[in-house]
């Protein structure tokens, strides 16, 4: 007898059943407990998220000085990603200046 | 903090500004820049700006280049700063066209160029045509 009511069965059906035989007063205060703990469960935040407002904020300007900043750096950026852009361009045709004017090929066969 | 920024933003802008297209005179030119350009020396001071520029970095990988090369060199450099800038970009974009195709069709077609000037070249010496190998049915 003993052992079968330490099974997991037994135990679940005497939870069933004592839950069944609980006044409304305690099945209040246990639905209440149970939404507060959901609504807590809810409020807490990932540990690391890219895509939360604290996340992100810091690296916005705060001052005058710092958005000066930040332009100066971008417009370097972009100029110089341009001339980089440029000279590889340049280096690419020269490359193929020479590769012409030298290769075994003559210059008619590219020339129309 | 903005005065060290500015400062790296200055620098950037001095050290990779284009070099400027200034026209330079052809007396202007170090020894080793006329040696690689010397087929243009008549009409360099009337080369466009931008024209001479390239032509002095061109020059820059002359003296890397075989006896062979450097003779290629010279004698093509005078029509291909006659070509138009249009017809210059069209070589260029055929060249780099016919980098990409697979060597042993490339090795063909320069098999079919070499025996087309071989034929060139006979036909004004002898008038009569050129006869076909033996081997050939």
């Amino acid at each position: 007898m003993n052992a079968n009511t330490n099974t997991p069965k037994a135990i679940a059906k005497l939870l069933t059943r004592a839950a069944q035989q609980l006044d409304d007063n305690t099945v209040s205060a246990l639905h209440q407990a149970r939404n507060i703990a959901l609504e807590r469960q809810s409020l807490s935040k990932p540990v690391f998220s890219l895509s939360t407002e604290r996340g992100t904020r810091w690296l916005m300007p705060h001052s005058t000085h710092q958005w000066a900043a930040a332009v100066i750096l971008l417009v370097a950026t972009i100029v110089g990603g341009v001339n980089y852009w440029q000279n590889t361009q340049e280096h690419e045709l020269v490359h193929l200046d020479v590769a012409i004017l030298t290769d075994d090929l003559p210059l008619e066969v590219f020339v129309d | 903090m903005n005065n060290p920024i500015a400062s790296v933003f200055l620098l950037m802008c001095l050290t990779s500004a284009s070099v400027g297209a200034a026209e330079e005179a052809w007396r202007s030119l170090s020894p080793a820049q006329q040696e690689a350009l010397a087929p243009l020396s008549q009409q360099w001071d009337s080369l466009p700006e931008q024209q001479q520029h390239r032509l002095l970095k061109t020059a820059k990988r002359y003296p890397n280049l075989t006896p062979e090369q450097k003779q290629r060199f010279h004698d093509r450099l005078e029509a291909w700063s006659k070509l138009t800038p249009e017809q210059r970009k069209a070589a260029r974009e055929k060249y780099h066209a016919f980098s990409k195709v697979p060597a042993e069709k490339r090795e063909q077609v320069k098999q079919m160029v070499r025996q087309s000037q071989t034929k060139n070249a006979q036909q004004p010496a002898s008038s009569v045509p050129v006869t076909q190998p033996s081997s050939q049915p």
